[in-house]
């Protein structure tokens, strides 16, 4: 084999667990400088397999690990990998981002990714050590929780090892089950549960091999200037406070999705909001590997039963939306989840959507009321172990809402069967755009167009299709940053994002990259992802949102409504402005 | 002319306070007289009469405006926001 270019190992580990083997894949240069790593080469990747057409919990479906060209460089916030599958939540592309020493000691196994597909025979820990691939035996760690198994695999395997877990949730194959690591989570669309069908309780990653950069000294020095950077003002929102003093602000601006999206505020927001609970409760600073950031503010529970990492979206998404404002049950709810390996956007999205059937007679569960923080727990325990409701809620709002019928799919909150994050789209409309042509579904990590509604660029509650542009801008700067990787919480340090991150290319790779080289790369990205959808069976149907959020304006905020008829015409726009036709489908030249 | 103010993430925390009033006709009037009044938030928030990069300013939780010229009337609410809304 050729040398592999600097940052790669020019080779990926392509895993039959049917087989229990493993084989490398050369990976040409000219692949790699398409689809650079991360979601790129894992989407590229997944096409390559035929997994689009696959069944996401069967043999046949493929799911991978992938890392990036910056993964173990200097530079702050890189120590990041992709996890890449079709999802069993939507039965779209699906790839989930996570931060730890695996993103580390995976890529220094001596592959740019790793590829999984078949299944082991019995539940079994995947051994990658330096290359070698092992199936080890699983028993004793069924049943534990994310955290449990990280501590108990550590006891086995020793510190060398990074691993990356499924909890309870996974193992059942709950649709959106988790990877974990290190108290992070690859969260959003279920690939702990693909993971789970290919019984894999967890994966071990050790390895001595190590990339070479090609400009080193230019390369420390950017980092360093990063680094540098990366203290100063466009961060100290993460740093001083972290993602959660959002809930405040957009409770203020009537954004905060309230009781399954009913409203767009929460009476009850002070009282579970970072500013109250840094005074009522312990709160320490944390961060992911390789980060100089350091946006994790984890907070004490009562009765000595550790602390808990809180951020926006588990905060929205196991408060407001569940309209609950005990803090208390909220952080519980929090540690619950990260423990059962369960995403929490979707399940507390699911168990919101559960709490107005309720209110509405269309389930008969009295005991799960909007406010009620046992209840929001009861339910959570529930999803995994399949009881009772249990086996409803698993199912994630949208089939949940296909089997109780009455047209509950109206207010289901979900995009393509992903449960919508803490944006309310009628008050955001860029956003709502961005969550409606996701191609993972509702999606704030892959579209960031809720900044182009904070600023002047648009009236918020008013967004015309003249303004498409800007929300592909943002979903093709989110898909370059998830796949050199970068945290998106360092965006605010770039000046000028493309050719800054051309430059930091060209010095680990030696390519002579170009902002607009990495601008088509980013609209490359994209449209693979659409490929793999069309490819799954997507049509232009769903690019859309909830039947409700089309008809109703917020009640406590009538400017923010947004009509099926102008939610289309943005959609059109933006196929355009992507060079697609305008009902979506991508030209055959592409 | 007065005007009640909003703050909130950073520039709350700069400020010690969830709310105050300030005095001006125009947005630059507004941020020069919270600048004065609070050292600490025209440290990270406020460069004379502008907003720092990474904030942003909105009147009544509807227009979002930077535009130091930007007019304003008796009785508005201006709020002051970390512009990153990301999470
Ligand atoms: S900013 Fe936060 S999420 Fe991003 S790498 Fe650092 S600790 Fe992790």
């Amino acid at each position: 084999m050729a040398s592999p270019i600097p940052g790669f190992h020019s080779r990926y580990l392509r895993i039959d667990l049917t087989a229990g083997s493993g084989e490398p894949v050369p990976l040409a240069e000219a692949f790699l400088r398409q689809h650079l790593g991360g979601s790129g080469l894992g989407v590229a990747l997944l096409l390559k397999e035929g997994a689009a057409t696959a069944d996401p919990l069967s043999l046949a479906a493929s799911l991978a690990f992938v890392f990036s060209p910056l993964v173990g460089s200097p530079l702050t916030t890189s120590a990041k990998f992709a996890v890449v599958s079709k999802s069993p939540l939507t039965h779209r592309i699906n790839d989930s981002l996570a931060s730890s020493g695996f993103a580390l000691a995976g890529k220094k196994t001596g592959y740019d990714a790793i590829l999984l597909t078949g299944r082991a025979a019995r539940p079994s820990i995947l051994v990658i050590d330096d290359g070698k691939v092992d199936l080890e035996p699983a028993d004793e760690f069924l049943g534990l929780s994310t955290r449990e198994t990280e501590q108990a695999l550590r006891g086995r395997f020793g510190a060398e090892f990074q691993t990356a877990t499924i909890g309870p949730a996974g193992e059942r194959q709950v649709s959106y089950a988790t990877i974990s690591h290190d108290g992070r989570h690859a969260g959003r669309g279920g690939s702990g549960a693909v993971l789970g069908s290919k019984n894999i309780k967890a994966v071990a990653v050790r390895g001595s091999h190590r990339p070479q950069w090609a400009d080193p000294p230019a390369l420390v020095e950017l980092a360093r200037q990063f680094s540098q950077k990366s203290f100063g003002p466009a961060t100290a929102k993460y740093r001083e406070l972290g993602t959660a003093s959002n809930l405040l602000t957009f409770n203020r601006l009537n954004v905060l999705p309230t009781r399954n999206f009913q409203q767009g505020s929460f009476a009850g927001a002070a009282a579970i909001s970072p500013e109250e609970l840094g005074v009522a409760r312990d709160r320490t600073r944390s961060s992911c590997a390789a980060c100089t950031i350091g946006c994790e503010h984890l907070y004490g529970l009562r009765n000595g039963k550790g602390s808990v990492r809180l951020e926006y979206e588990n905060l929205f998404a196991l408060g407001p939306l569940c309209g609950i404002d005990d803090a208390e049950a909220v952080l519980e709810a929090c540690r619950r989840c990260d423990d059962l390996g369960l995403d929490t956007i979707s399940a507390g999205g699911t168990i919101a959507f559960a709490m107005e059937c309720v209110e509405r007679g269309l389930l008969d569960e009295p005991w799960l009321k909007f406010g009620d923080g046992p209840a929001l727990l009861q339910a959570l325990d529930l999803i995994v172990t399949g009881d009772g409701i249990g086996r409803l809620l698993a199912l994630g709002s949208r089939r949940m809402a296909h089997e109780i019928g009455h047209d509950s799919i109206d207010f289901a909150p979900q995009v393509k069967g992903l449960e919508i994050p803490g944006y309310d789209p009628r008050g955001l409309q860029t956003m709502a755009l961005g969550f409606a042509v996701g191609s993972r579904g509702a999606d704030h990590n892959r579209s960031g167009a809720y900044e182009v509604d904070f600023s002047e660029a648009v009236d918020r509650y008013n967004v015309g299709p003249e303004s498409a542009h800007l929300a592909v801008e943002t979903e093709d700067k989110a898909a370059l940053m998830d796949s050199l990787i970068l945290c998106k919480f360092l965006r605010g340090v770039f000046t000028d994002f493309f050719k800054e991150s051309a430059e930091i290319l060209s010095l680990v790779t030696g390519w002579e990259v170009t902002a607009e080289e990495l601008r088509q790369t980013a609209r490359r990205i994209v449209t693979a992802k659409k490929r793999f959808n069309i490819l799954a069976g997507w049509t232009p149907a769903e690019d859309t949102l909830p039947e409700r959020m089309l008809q109703q304006a917020l009640p406590d905020d009538t400017r923010a409504q947004l009509s099926a008829d102008r939610l289309a015409a943005l959609v059109r726009a933006y196929n355009l402005a992507r060079g697609w036709s305008p009902e979506g489908w991508i030209p055959e030249a592409e | 002319m007065q005007v009640v103010v909003e703050l909130f993430g950073i520039a709350r925390a700069r400020a010690g306070v969830a709310q105050t009033t300030a005095h001006g006709h125009c947005l630059g009037d507004v941020l020069a007289d919270l600048a004065a009044r609070f050292p600490r938030l025209a440290e990270s928030c406020i460069a004379g009469r502008t907003l720092r990069p990474g904030f942003t300013a909105n009147l009544g939780g509807q227009r979002f405006v930077t535009a130091q010229e930007t007019a304003l009337s008796e009785g508005d609410t201006v709020l002051l926001l970390p512009l990153d809304a990301g999470g």
